[in-house]
Formats: C-alpha cells, sequence, structure tokens
C-alpha cells in the first residue's frame, strides 16, 4: 500500500454548548445567555477523522479554518492543540448575517486562497441552525466530489474511501482526490489535547484572515450575498397533554383507554 | 474556482412557473420521502394554477414514472441511465440542475433525506438560488408566488419563515414523515416523458463500491415506538420492551446512555443526536426526559411514561402516566394486551 503525504483542510464553526443551552421542557424555549461557545460536535469528529488519516500517513498536514466572529480563535486554538498543524480564522464585519450560499462561497475561496489539497472535511450540520449545507456547498463552489454523511473515511492507494450511512443502509464510495467528506456525530472519539501541545498551540497562534485577502467583493458575502432571508420566527405551540395517571394493576384499563380511543389498533391498518 | 460568481439574480422572475418535485428512488420504486412531497407539491402548484412536475431518476423509470403520475403528478419526467442506478450527486446534481434551466420551475422541492440534501445543497450553488433546509412546513403566497417555507430551529423550539424572494427556484428539502403520502389513482391524467441520460465520463469518478442494506429498522416511519432507558438497570431490561412491542407491532427505541452502555443498537438512539420519531404512540419507560431526547420525540401523537419518579420531566409531556417500576408494568401490560386482542 503506498502511503500518501496529503494535504488535508478541515472547517469548523463555533456553536453554543448545546448541553448548557438549558432548553425549558415546557416551553421548549431556549436560553443561549449562559451557553459557552463550543466547536461543533461533528466537527470535532471531522477534526479527529483528519488527524486518523494524518496517523497512518506520515507527513500529511492539517489545516483547520473557520469563517466566524473573532472570539471564534479559541475553537481553532483547541484544534491546533489536538495536532492540527495550522489555523485560519476568516473574519469580516461583511461576513454577518451570511445564509449557506455565502457561507459557502467565503469557505471556498479561503480554500482557493490556501491553494494546494487533497481532502476537505466538514461536519454534517452544526447544532445551531443544523442545515447540513455548507460542506455540499463549498465542494459545488470548487467542482469537486463529495461524500456526506460519512461514519469512516480513509486513503488507500491514492485513493479515498468513504463509508455513508443512509436511512435505507451503508454505502461505501471511492473517489479521487480532491474531494470533500462531510462527517457524522458520534463518528468517533475525538482525542483529548495534552496540556504540551496546548502550550505549544498558543505558541503557534492562529493566522485571521479578513475579506481583502480571499478576493470576494463585499456585495458576495454576508447577508447581502444571501439569497434567502428569515422572515419571522415562532414558538412551536406544544400540544396540550393531559398526563393521566394509571396505576400499576390499572393495565386492562389502560389498555382498554388505547384501544377505545383508536391510539392502539390490533390486526394490521 | 468553478462557482465563484455571485447569485445573480434572474432577469424575469416571471419566467419560472410550475412547482417541481425530484423524487428519490432505490430499486426502481419511488421512496416514501418523494411521494410525501406530492401531496404538498401539488396543492401548492394547484393553487396559484401550475401544474406539478415530478422528476426521477434511475437505471429504469418506467415504473415511477407511473406511479408519480398515479400519486398527483401532473407531468412527470424520467430520465435513465445504468449511470443513474446508485445516488450519485454530480450526476444527479446535473441532470437535475440542466432540468430546471430547461423548464424554469418557480419552486424545487427535494426530500431532506441525507441524499436529497446532499443533493439540494450542490443544486441551490449551481442554480444561484437560496435553500431551505428540512421544512415541515410549506405554503405558497399567491401574491408572488413565493413560497413560504417553515423550519423548526433551535431545538425545535421555533419555527422559522425563510423565504426567497428574488432568486429562482425557490427551493426547500422537506422532512421525511411530516407530509401524508396521497392516495393512488389508477385512472389519474398525467403527462409524461422517458429520457435517456447521457452523462459525461468525467462526471462518474465517484464509485458506489458497496452497498449494505439496514437489517434494522428506520424509527423514523413507525407507527408505535416502545423506547427503554437507564431505569432499565441492565441490558437485559430490553427483552422487556421487545415483548411490548412485539405485542403491538412496535418498533424498540432508547434513549442515548443505553445505547453508549452498549445494551442496544445506535440505530434505536432517539434524541438530538440520534433520530426524530413522530409515531402515533410512543411508550417511554425508564427515561427521565431530558431536553436532548425531548427533542427527537415530543412531537408522537400520544406519550406514555413510565417511570418511578412522579416528578420525572417527560411526565410534564405525557398524556399518561404510569408512575411505577416498568419491571412490574411491562409484563402486566404485556399479559393486558394479550388478553385484549384475543377478545
Ligand atoms: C433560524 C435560522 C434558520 C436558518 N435556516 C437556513 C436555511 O434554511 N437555509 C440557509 O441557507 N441558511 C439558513 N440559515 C443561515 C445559516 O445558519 C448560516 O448560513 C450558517 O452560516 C451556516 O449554516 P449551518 O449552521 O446550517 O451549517 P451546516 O451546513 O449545518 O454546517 C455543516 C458544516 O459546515 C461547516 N461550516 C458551517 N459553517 C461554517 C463556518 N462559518 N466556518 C467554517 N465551517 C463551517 C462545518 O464543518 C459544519 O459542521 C438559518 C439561520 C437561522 C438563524
Ligand atoms: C450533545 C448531547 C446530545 C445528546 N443526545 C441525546 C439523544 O439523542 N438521545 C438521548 O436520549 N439523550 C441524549 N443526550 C443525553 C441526555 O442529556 C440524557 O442524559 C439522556 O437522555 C438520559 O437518558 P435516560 O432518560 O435513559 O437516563 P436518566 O436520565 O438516568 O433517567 C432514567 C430514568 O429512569 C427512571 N427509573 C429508574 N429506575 C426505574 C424503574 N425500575 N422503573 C421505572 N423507571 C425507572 C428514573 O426515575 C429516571 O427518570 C445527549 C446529551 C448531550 C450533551
Amino acid at each position: 500500500m503506498i502511503k500518501m503525504a496529503l494535504e488535508i483542510i478541515v472547517m469548523i464553526k463555533q456553536v453554543p454548548d448545546s448541553s448548557e443551552v438549558v432548553i425549558d421542557p415546557v416551553t421548549f424555549t431556549l436560553n443561549r445567555g449562559a451557553a459557552r461557545n463550543v466547536i461543533n460536535p461533528a466537527d470535532e469528529n471531522a477534526v479527529e477523522q483528519a488527524l486518523l488519516i494524518k496517523d497512518k500517513n506520515p507527513g500529511t498536514h492539517i489545516t483547520v479554518i473557520t469563517m466566524g466572529p473573532p472570539f471564534a480563535e479559541t475553537a481553532l486554538l483547541d484544534c491546533m492543540a489536538r495536532g492540527v498543524d495550522r489555523a485560519i480564522l476568516v473574519t469580516d464585519r461583511a461576513f454577518a448575517g451570511a445564509d449557506t450560499y455565502p457561507t459557502g462561497l467565503t469557505l471556498a475561496a479561503t480554500i482557493t486562497k490556501i491553494g494546494k489539497f487533497d481532502l476537505i472535511y466538514a461536519g454534517e450540520e452544526s447544532t445551531d441552525s443544523s442545515t447540513g449545507h455548507v460542506g455540499p456547498g463549498v465542494a459545488e463552489f470548487l467542482g469537486i466530489e463529495q461524500a456526506s454523511y460519512t461514519s469512516n473515511s480513509w486513503v488507500e492507494d491514492g485513493s479515498v474511501f468513504a463509508e455513508r450511512q443512509l436511512e435505507d443502509g451503508v454505502e461505501t464510495v471511492k473517489m479521487e482526490p480532491p474531494c470533500l467528506i462531510t462527517v457524522l456525530t458520534n463518528a468517533n472519539i475525538p482525542r483529548e489535547a495534552t496540556l504540551r501541545m496546548k502550550i505549544d498551540a498558543l505558541k503557534k497562534g492562529i493566522e485571521t484572515w479578513t475579506l481583502a485577502d480571499i478576493n470576494l467583493k463585499p456585495e458576495w458575502v454576508g447577508l447581502k450575498g444571501s439569497p434567502t432571508i428569515v422572515k419571522s420566527m415562532r414558538t412551536i405551540n406544544e400540544k396540550k397533554r393531559e398526563g393521566k395517571k394509571f396505576g400499576v394493576d390499572e393495565m386492562d384499563k389502560f389498555v382498554d383507554e388505547l384501544v377505545s380511543k383508536e391510539i392502539l389498533k390490533f390486526g394490521g391498518e | 474556482m468553478v462557482g465563484l460568481i455571485n447569485a445573480e439574480k434572474p432577469e424575469n422572475l416571471d419566467d419560472y412557473k410550475n412547482v417541481m418535485v425530484f423524487l428519490e428512488a432505490r430499486d426502481g420504486k419511488i421512496k416514501k420521502p418523494g411521494l410525501e412531497m406530492i401531496s404538498v407539491g401539488a396543492s401548492m402548484a394547484h393553487k396559484v394554477n401550475e401544474i406539478l412536475i415530478g422528476i426521477t431518476f434511475g437505471e429504469k423509470v418506467g415504473t415511477m414514472v407511473k406511479e408519480a403520475g398515479e400519486y398527483g403528478c401532473d407531468r412527470v419526467i424520467g430520465y435513465e441511465s445504468p449511470d443513474l442506478k446508485d445516488f450519485r450527486t454530480i450526476p444527479y446534481a446535473t441532470l437535475l440542475s440542466d432540468l430546471i434551466q430547461e423548464l424554469k420551475p418557480n419552486i424545487l422541492l427535494i426530500p431532506a433525506t441525507r441524499n436529497g440534501r446532499d443533493l439540494a445543497s450542490r443544486i441551490a450553488v449551481r442554480s444561484r438560488t437560496g435553500v431551505t433546509a428540512d421544512c415541515t412546513e410549506l405554503d405558497v403566497d399567491p401574491n408572488g408566488r413565493i413560497l413560504q417555507a417553515r423550519r423548526p430551529t433551535y431545538g425545535e423550539s421555533t419555527l422559522a419563515e425563510i423565504l426567497c424572494r428574488s432568486h429562482r427556484p425557490q427551493m426547500a428539502t422537506a422532512r421525511p414523515g411530516i407530509f401524508p403520502v396521497p392516495e393512488r389513482n389508477k385512472d389519474a391524467k398525467y403527462e409524461s416523458e422517458v429520457r435517456k441520460a447521457k452523462i459525461k465520463k468525467e462526471y462518474l469518478k465517484k464509485e458506489v463500491v458497496d452497498f449494505r442494506p439496514k437489517t434494522t429498522v428506520d424509527l423514523t416511519s413507525a407507527k408505535y415506538i416502545v423506547s427503554g432507558g437507564l431505569g432499565l438497570g441492565k441490558a437485559s431490561g430490553f427483552k422487556l420492551i421487545q415483548e411490548v412491542a412485539d405485542e403491538i407491532g412496535a418498533y424498540v427505541g432508547a434513549s442515548r446512555p443505553t445505547v453508549d452502555m452498549g445494551w442496544i443498537g445506535k440505530d434505536h438512539q432517539v434524541g438530538q443526536t440520534g433520530q426524530s420519531v413522530r409515531p402515533k404512540l410512543y411508550i417511554a419507560c425508564g427515561i427521565s426526559g431530558k431536553a436532548q431526547h425531548l427533542m427527537g420525540m415530543k412531537l408522537s401523537e400520544n406519550i406514555v411514561s413510565i417511570n418511578t419518579d412522579p416528578e420525572a420531566e417527560i411526565n410534564s409531556i405525557s398524556d399518561y402516566i404510569i408512575n411505577a417500576d416498568l419491571y412490574e408494568v411491562l409484563p402486566k401490560l404485556t399479559d393486558a394486551i394479550r388478553k385484549k386482542k384475543a377478545e
């Protein structure tokens, strides 16, 4: 088997920590205020997948990129501490309010500016607006192949293999680099950063690019470059639930109730 | 960079007419999420005196074209080629975006399945338009024929309405299991056309080298689900769950920690990082009802909680509460169902 030194780019997004985001169990409203910002969970799996490939293919170089506000630096440093070689924060006021179209465009322009790459990794979707469109959008802007919703991927004799988890089965695809892969949440167990590596990451630091660095016009990015607009938001009205109680010795009565209300039907449709 | 051009607005929005649906298929059959879009697509099209155009790709499309027409498409176009047997992003995206150029649909719907989202993202960029992801409500405003696409966000707590006013087609992916499958009508009148697809070699570089169909269930289409949580205490507790499930023809669901403990497979997990389900009946056994679990099941029509803790969070969204030890409840419930069935 031929080993390859690969050039890998991982796209990550910083999101509010969903385990800290407090969701009221009755009204289901979300309190983001208190939440810490973390790496989008699926993106941690994407970073780990890139590192696994680097482990097997010595000489591989990984760059992690994010489009986001200046404080997204923390997420990038965290990736570097896990073994990523280079980190670029693309930040500019002009990027604010981007829908998936200009987000993909901005990331694709950043990657074009980086230059050479064999593999691009992204998460399956973000936990905040969760469209899952950014990864494939970048692949389209770059005109390269993609494999989405993957639980595993590897490089063998110069080809890229990926296992896609679909609703009705598991598909294995073979592609030639360069290509883009989106990684499922829980596809692997992300490694922890060591203290030593955290210090090294801080020393190395990250690079910061702005709109001017990636050759896009201001009207192409952010809100101005977005075909969609969020017109309105309303809370979803929950069904009123009665919470009718049955005792452990009332199972016959309970089943009668389910059947008489036609919640439960026996024998086909 | 291929697509590095800004989203140019189409010169004339009125050139774009009709609703187009992409009917995802496997092995010569349209999959359920595709059929579900026919009902909502047709009602939007007919509301503004337009037609619904169904598009389907495959190795052979004859039966699928017929299916699409009989389920309610006014016009059906099928593309066939051995190269279209498996879903592959680039050939599919190329054919579909060529059709968009040819037919100029005002609205394009694609199922929000994994392959559907994979495709929709690329079509949107290629067509320089917007796409609203994973919609649960779709309507069209007769003034201006603007698609009102609504999608749950922020952990399903809010419904955001997203518009794409000045780009065409207006695209949305529709969440499976939300829109009803229309009645099939063998006498339906529709126009149909089967085209042979010619696909450039350079578009066929990605190969599907293996496909293993899932033997396990897809919980999203389940009518009844009986779910187990940490309250089971041990892996073998799922046997009791399975017994009840077998009796009523239900699928088995699970909370995440039971999956993490290896008591049951990941395919059974319900919740934020598992599957989102909305069965007619969801029986939660020994599940506390943490937000990440509720997110995946709170849209169930009827919810039953079996829990020793009267204060369990899940009780606040339950229609029925059985406040007792599941090891006592479940065998009695199984017996009661058997008795009722024998009546
Ligand atoms: C309520 C609400 C609803 C929305 N609905 C839509 C919609 O339906 N359609 C639409 O076009 N836009 C929508 N948006 C806008 C959307 O949130 C932004 O476009 C956002 O920049 C990216 O979308 P996402 O979070 O869904 O990313 P996803 O596509 O879910 O993210 C997938 C992966 O792409 C990569 N990625 C995503 N963003 C970045 C980034 N900034 N930097 C680096 N990598 C990144 C990561 O690897 C991530 O795991 C919505 C926004 C809100 C607030
Ligand atoms: C990012 C993130 C994503 C997550 N995604 C998911 C997800 O997709 N799905 C998911 O389920 N969780 C998810 N979780 C975990 C979630 O937060 C909860 O930890 C989990 O749902 C709790 O599972 P449980 O109800 O089985 O266990 P517990 O919370 O421990 O509840 C056990 C319940 O069993 C009851 N009980 C105990 N003994 C008995 C008995 N003998 N009879 C009857 N009742 C009994 C107890 O009263 C208690 O209510 C996620 C967490 C995070 C941070």
